[in-house]
């Protein structure tokens, strides 16, 4: 066996693991497309579209529930802007690989591929390219798969069950892990509470208002933390 | 046909984030204050969806006694864990319990 192909094989052994805590969050996506509404097709589309579960999981809960399509799409794009903290950090490590490699590499760059190379960026190029290349590939071939298992279980499940409270819980969850500072809570409970204030603006602008004002007082928050 | 176009324009600005730099800025670095500012996207933005998701489309928040004690278990087991399976099961399973006690 070629060097690179067990290095391929140790991205897949390394992204299964991780995996794992993903299929609760496909699921209730899965299950959010068919409460929306929304085409099923269409819908699992953003598994590959957009490759990243959070903003395919804002975006279908914000079309289904009458929000502005076109602060929908703003909501979605912020909550995956912290890509570009990974773009910059991966960056110089891209700077050695074949041009095609620049290219492709970044679609797959999801949050759990990101922290799986952050430990291999001074590998050698080849065998960079073949366990970024690995672990990619597991994760956005479980990831569609998942994310359709919970289009057939969604028609399934009883209403009564009100999964789609599921959602909130989930972020939660991401919030609760997100917290490593009192700033981070500021931002948070400042993003919540101008969002409650503001819930009557049209098209439900409020939730960008809300998100904009929550992450200026992360920073105002960061600074007093830093003084 | 917009929901897919939506969703399209969504695939396209996040492949853009992921690849701006790697692609095209790789010897620009990104200011100080906008790495900060970015640190805090994520929470506001999670902070402003829950509450969003709980609006009804007049603009009411639903927000009663099932919500903040789900909220309270799953934050705090999400704490413990770091298990987002542990933290579905626990804030859904207080959640019926509430609703059903209520």
């Amino acid at each position: 066996m070629s060097v690179d192909r067990a290095i391929a094989r140790r991205g897949v052994i390394d992204a299964l693991p991780l995996f794992v805590p993903a299929i609760p969050f496909g699921l209730v996506i899965g299950l959010a497309i068919t409460n929306t509404g929304m085409n099923p097709f269409v819908g699992w589309s953003g598994s590959w579209l957009i490759f990243g579960g959070a903003a395919q999981l804002t975006l279908v809960t914000l079309l289904g529930g009458g929000v502005a399509v076109a602060a929908a799409v703003g909501t979605a794009l912020v909550v995956n802007a912290r890509h570009l903290m990974y773009s910059a950090a991966l960056a110089p490590t891209f700077q050695r690989q074949p041009r095609w490699f620049r290219w492709f590499g970044p679609y797959l760059l999801i949050d759990q591929l990101f922290a799986l190379t952050t430990v291999r960026l001074d590998d050698e190029p080849d065998s960079f390219r073949a366990y970024y290349l690995a672990v990619g590939a597991t994760f956005w071939i479980l990831w569609s798969v998942v994310v359709a298992l919970g289009l057939l279980l969604g028609p399934v499940v009883p209403e009564q069950w009100n999964l789609e409270f599921a959602i909130p819980i989930l972020f939660i969850g991401l919030l609760v892990l997100g917290i490593e500072h009192w700033p981070e809570l500021v931002a948070a409970l400042a993003g919540a509470g101008v969002t409650y204030l503001a819930a009557g603006l049209p098209n439900r602008t409020g939730l960008l208002v809300g998100a904009f004002i929550g992450m200026i007082a992360g920073f105002v928050a960061e600074r007093i933390r830093r003084e | 046909m917009s929901d897919f176009l939506a969703t399209a324009v969504v695939g396209l600005g996040t492949y853009l984030f992921r690849a701006i730099f790697i692609v095209a800025l790789a010897k620009r670095r990104i200011p100080e204050t906008v790495l900060v500012a970015l640190k805090y996207v994520g929470p506001a933005v999670l902070g402003a969806l829950i509450v969003a998701l709980l609006t009804d489309s007049d603009g009411n928040v639903a927000i009663g006694i099932p919500e903040v004690a789900a909220f309270v278990a799953g934050g705090f087991v999400a704490h413990r864990t770091r298990s987002h399976v542990w933290t579905l099961v626990v804030g859904m399973t207080v959640y019926w319990l509430t609703l059903a006690l209520i």
